[in-house]
C-alpha cells in the first residue's frame, strides 16, 4: 500500500472475485465527463464513453460492493444497499420510496433489482399520437423511435447475456436471446397454469442472469437472493458487468461520493460538480467539461434544483419549469393465493422465468388506454409478512397463524402503465435538510383515473388467474414500482428537459441519462430501456464530439 | 395470560443446524451471530415507554406460547435504530420525523388507554382492552391529544406493525415456524417445482 501513496495517480477498486483492481485517480484533472450515479443509466453510459476513449469520472454516492464479501443472505443486513436517506412522500397516492424502488451504491439499483429484461414496444414511444390528448395527462411522443432504439436494445441484451425463449411473442420480431430460458419455479408454473386455463398466452420471461457460464461468472443458483446482492456474479447487475469495463477503459469509479451541486460559468456553462467524500464534511470540486446527471427520478432533480443559482434561479436546465414534473412510477399491484402444494416461493430469482404482455397495449373494449405486463414476485419472509399484514389488516394471533402457511402462497404482480401529470412531481423540501446539509426531496404523486381503471382491471385479471390455477384465500397488495420522468425528453424545449440525446435544452454541456428521462412510463420494467438510451447516448456523444458540438 | 397455539407444520425443523452448511457464508454467520447474541441495550426510550412499547409488541405480535427468554426481542432492535435515527427512505407528509412520532405515539397509546379505561395506564390494562385501545389507533378513532401531532391511522399501519413484523419475521426462530429456508449462499436450489423441495429445506411433518 506504501507504494501506491509514491504513485498519487493509482487508486484500487474491488474487482468481482475479492481482487483489487487499478484505477485511475482522475480527482485533480479536468476530466471530459462526470457522471453523477453509477447505476443503470451512468454505469453503461461511462463505460461507453470511457471505451471511446474521453476521460470520464463517475460519481456515486454509495460503495462500491464487493460481492464476494459485502452481500448477505439476509433481508435485513442488505438494507445498506437502499437509498433509505430522509425523503417526504405525500400526494393522495404517496410513495413509499426506499426498498422498493431506490439502490445507494455502485451499480444503482440494478445491485438490488430483480433482473426482468424488457424492451419497449414501438407504440409506447407514440403515445400522444395514437391516444390523442387525454385530459389532466401530459401525453407526449419521445423524440426517439423504437427503430432507433432497437440496435441498442440487442447491444445491452448481448452485454448483460439475457436468457430468455427462443420466440419471444409479442413486440416486433426479434432474434433468439443471447442466452436460453431459466427453467420455471413453483410461482412461475403457477402463473402459467392459470394463464393455460383461461387461454391468455404467456410466455418465459427475459431474466438478467445467466442461465449458463459466461466469461469469467458462473450461472444462477437459483439461490433467490436476486433483491439483496448476488453473492455467486451469476446475476447481470451493472456491477459487475458495464462498471469493471468502465474501470478497465480508464475510468474513476469514485464510490462514497455525494454530488451536491452542480457548478457553471459566467456563459452558464456546467464545470464540474461539487461533491462531499467518504461522510466527511468537506466539498470536492471535480471539474469537468461535460456534466451528465443520472441519479434516478428523484435525486436527478434534486440535484438540479439544488445547483439552483443567480443566473439559473429555478435550477438547471429548467426554462421550461419541467424538472421534476411528470413523476411517474409503474402500478405493481400483486395478488397472492394459498396453493395446496409447496411453493417456497422464496426459491430462484423474483421473476420466476414466466410473464404475460398480453394485456400490456391500448385494448378496444377497455374502459382505460395503455396496459400492463404480468409477472411473477417472490417475496421473502420480511417483505411477505409486510405485505400481507398492510394488505389485509392482518396483526395479533391471526398474522403469525397465517404466516404458518407462508410457503403455500404464490404471487403475481404488475408493471402497470401510469400516465405522466404535472400535479405528480418532486420538489425540493423548504425546509427540511439531509446529513449533508442539503435540502430534502418532497415527492408528490396521485393516481389518474385512467391508472385507477387499469389498476382494477389488472386486479381483476390477477385474481382469475390465480383462482384458475387452483389458488384460494385470494388477497391484493396495493404496491408501486420504478421511479420515472422529472427530466422526460422532448423535441419541444418548452415541455421537455432533454432532448433525444439526452442533452439538456438549456446547458449545451449538461446531459441527463437515468429513468428520469422517461417521457411516458410504458408497460414493461424500464432497466433495458435507461441501458438502451445510455448505450445510444454514448454513440451520439462520439459523433456531437466529431462535430465539435460538445467541448 | 392465556397461551396461545402457534402450531408450525415444520416442529424438526432448526435453520441453525445449517450453520456450517454450504447454505450460509462468512459474512452471512456474523449477521446472524449479532441477531442472536448481541441484542443491544435500550438507549433511546425511556423506562415507562419500554413498558408501554412491550405491551404493545405483546399483541401485535404475540408469543404468549414462549417463555421470557425463549421470545424473539423485539423493542430493543426498534430502540437501536431510533437511537441511531436510521431512516427507511421515505417518511409520509402528515408524519413528524420518526423519533418524534414513536414518543408522541407511545405517549397517544397512554392517553387513549387512560380515556377508555377510567385513567389506567395500556401496560396495565388486560389483553382484551389492549387490543381495544390498538384497534380505536388503527382505524384512527382514539381519543388523546397526541394524535393531533401524530396522526394514528398512519402511525399505526405504516409505522408501527411493520417495524415490528420486520423485526420478528427476521429472526430464525420465526423462521423455523414458518419453515423459511434462510441463508442460502453459495449453495442455492435444485427443485424448485411446484410441491419441490431439496434435502436441506424445511420439511414437513407427516401426522
Ligand atoms: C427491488 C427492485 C426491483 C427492480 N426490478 C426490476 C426489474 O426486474 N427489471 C427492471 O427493468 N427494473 C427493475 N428495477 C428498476 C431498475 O433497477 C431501475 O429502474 C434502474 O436501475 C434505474 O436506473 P438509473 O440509472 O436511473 O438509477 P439507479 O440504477 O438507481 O442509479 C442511480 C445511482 O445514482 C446514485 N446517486 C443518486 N444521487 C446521487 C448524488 N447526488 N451523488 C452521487 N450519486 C448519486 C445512487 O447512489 C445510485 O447508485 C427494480 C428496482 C428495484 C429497487
Ligand atoms: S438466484 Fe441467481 S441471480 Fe439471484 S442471487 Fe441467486 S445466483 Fe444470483
Amino acid at each position: 500500500m506504501i507504494d501506491e501513496k509514491n504513485n498519487e495517480s493509482h487508486l484500487f477498486a474491488p474487482g468481482i472475485h475479492g481482487e483489487q483492481v487499478p484505477m485511475r485517480d482522475l480527482s485533480r484533472e479536468e476530466v471530459d465527463f462526470c457522471i453523477v450515479g453509477a447505476g443503470a443509466g451512468g454505469g453503461v453510459l461511462g463505460a461507453k464513453l470511457a471505451e471511446a476513449g474521453f476521460s470520464v469520472v463517475i460519481l456515486d454516492a454509495g460503495p462500491h460492493w464487493d460481492p464476494t464479501k459485502d452481500f448477505v443472505s439476509d433481508e435485513t443486513a442488505s438494507r445498506k444497499l437502499i437509498w433509505t436517506d430522509e425523503r417526504i412522500t405525500g400526494g393522495e397516492d404517496p410513495v413509499e420510496l426506499g426498498a422498493n424502488n431506490s439502490g445507494r451504491g455502485v451499480g444503482g439499483s440494478t445491485v438490488h433489482y430483480s433482473m426482468v429484461a424488457m424492451r419497449a414496444h414501438p407504440e409506447d414511444f407514440q403515445r400522444r399520437s395514437l391516444e390523442g390528448e387525454i385530459a389532466r395527462a401530459e401525453l407526449l411522443n419521445w423524440p426517439l423511435t423504437f427503430d432507433e432504439l432497437e440496435p441498442y436494445y440487442e447491444e445491452v441484451e448481448q452485454a448483460l447475456q439475457i436468457a430468455g425463449p427462443t420466440n419471444y411473442p409479442w413486440g416486433k420480431r426479434r432474434k433468439r436471446y443471447p442466452q436460453r430460458e431459466h427453467e420455471l419455479n413453483a410461482s412461475a408454473q403457477v402463473l402459467v397454469r392459470g394463464c393455460v386455463k383461461l387461454g391468455i398466452p404467456v410466455a418465459p420471461a427475459p431474466i438478467a442472469t445467466l442461465s449458463a457460464p459466461h466469461k469469467d461468472r458462473p450461472p444462477c443458483v437459483y439461490r433467490g437472493f436476486c433483491n439483496y446482492g448476488c453473492t455467486t456474479n451469476a446475476k447481470s447487475s451493472i456491477l459487475v458487468t458495464y462498471i469493471p469495463r468502465a474501470i478497465r477503459a480508464g475510468a474513476e469509479v469514485r464510490p462514497n461520493s455525494m454530488a451536491a451541486q452542480i457548478e457553471h460559468d459566467k456563459r452558464g456553462l456546467v464545470t464540474g460538480v461539487l461533491h462531499f467524500r467518504d461522510g466527511g464534511e468537506d466539498l470536492f470540486r471535480q471539474r469537468a467539461k461535460n456534466v451528465v446527471v443520472a441519479g434516478y427520478a428523484v435525486e436527478t432533480p434534486r440535484l438540479l434544483l439544488n445547483s439552483a443559482s443567480s443566473l439559473f434561479p429555478d435550477g438547471l436546465a429548467n426554462s421550461s419549469g419541467m424538472v421534476g414534473k411528470c413523476f411517474m412510477v409503474h402500478s405493481g399491484h400483486q395478488v397472492f393465493a394459498k396453493f395446496r402444494e409447496r411453493i417456497n416461493q422464496y426459491k430462484a430469482p423474483p421473476p420466476g422465468g414466466a410473464l404475460t404482455e398480453h394485456f400490456n397495449r391500448t385494448m378496444p373494449d377497455a374502459d382505460f388506454i395503455c396496459g400492463y405486463t404480468i409477472e411473477v414476485v417472490g417475496p421473502h419472509p420480511v417483505d411477505f409478512a409486510s405485505r400481507i399484514s398492510a394488505a389485509r389488516g392482518l396483526w395479533g394471533a391471526e398474522l403469525r397463524r397465517t404466516m404458518l402457511d407462508y410457503n403455500y402462497y404464490s404471487g403475481i404482480g404488475i408493471v402497470g402503465e401510469i400516465l405522466p401529470q404535472q400535479n405528480n412531481f418532486v420538489k425540493v423540501h423548504e425546509t427540511e435538510r439531509d446529513q449533508y446539509g442539503l435540502p430534502i426531496p418532497h415527492v408528490i404523486f396521485s393516481y389518474h383515473e385512467n391508472d385507477r381503471r387499469l389498476i382494477a382491471d389488472a386486479k381483476r385479471k390477477m385474481k382469475e388467474i390465480l383462482e384458475a390455477a387452483g389458488g384460494a384465500d385470494v388477497w391484493t397488495a396495493d404496491r408501486m414500482a420504478h421511479l420515472l420522468g422529472t427530466c422526460r425528453m422532448g423535441n419541444d424545449p418548452m415541455n421537455s428537459v432533454v432532448n433525444a440525446d439526452c442533452r439538456s435544452h438549456d446547458i449545451p454541456n449538461l446531459f441527463v441519462c437515468d429513468g428520469s428521462v422517461f417521457t411516458t412510463s410504458t408497460g414493461v420494467n424500464p432497466s433495458l430501456t435507461i441501458e438502451a438510451i445510455a448505450a445510444r447516448t454514448a454513440d451520439r456523444i462520439v459523433e456531437l464530439r466529431r462535430h465539435n458540438a460538445i467541448p | 395470560m392465556e397461551r396461545e397455539d402457534f402450531r408450525s407444520h415444520y416442529s424438526g425443523y432448526d435453520v441453525l443446524d445449517k450453520w456450517s452448511s454450504p447454505d450460509w457464508d462468512d459474512q452471512t454467520r456474523e449477521v446472524i451471530r449479532r441477531r442472536l447474541e448481541n441484542v443491544p441495550v435500550v438507549r433511546f426510550f425511556t423506562e415507562q415507554e419500554v413498558r408501554t412499547l412491550t405491551a404493545i409488541v405483546d399483541r401485535i405480535l404475540p408469543q404468549s406460547d414462549r417463555s421470557e427468554i425463549e421470545k424473539v426481542p423485539i423493542v430493543p432492535w426498534i430502540d437501536e435504530k431510533l437511537h441511531e435515527d436510521r431512516h427507511n427512505g421515505y417518511r409520509y407528509e402528515e408524519l413528524p420525523p420518526q423519533r418524534q412520532a414513536w414518543r408522541w405515539a407511545l405517549a397517544g397509546i397512554d392517553e387513549t388507554a387512560r380515556a377508555l379505561f377510567a385513567g389506567k395506564a395500556f401496560c396495565d390494562l388486560d389483553v382484551q382492552s389492549q387490543d381495544v385501545v390498538l384497534r380505536h389507533v388503527e382505524r384512527g378513532t382514539s381519543p388523546g391529544d397526541a394524535w393531533k401531532i401524530v396522526p394514528a391511522q398512519g402511525f399505526f399501519t405504516s409505522v408501527l406493525v411493520i417495524a415490528i413484523v420486520q423485526i420478528y419475521y427476521a429472526h430464525p426462530i420465526a423462521w423455523n415456524e414458518i419453515g423459511y429456508n434462510g441463508p442460502s449462499s453459495p449453495r442455492g436450489h435444485v427443485r424448485k417445482w411446484e410441491g419441490g423441495v431439496d434435502p436441506w429445506e424445511a420439511q414437513e411433518d407427516h401426522d
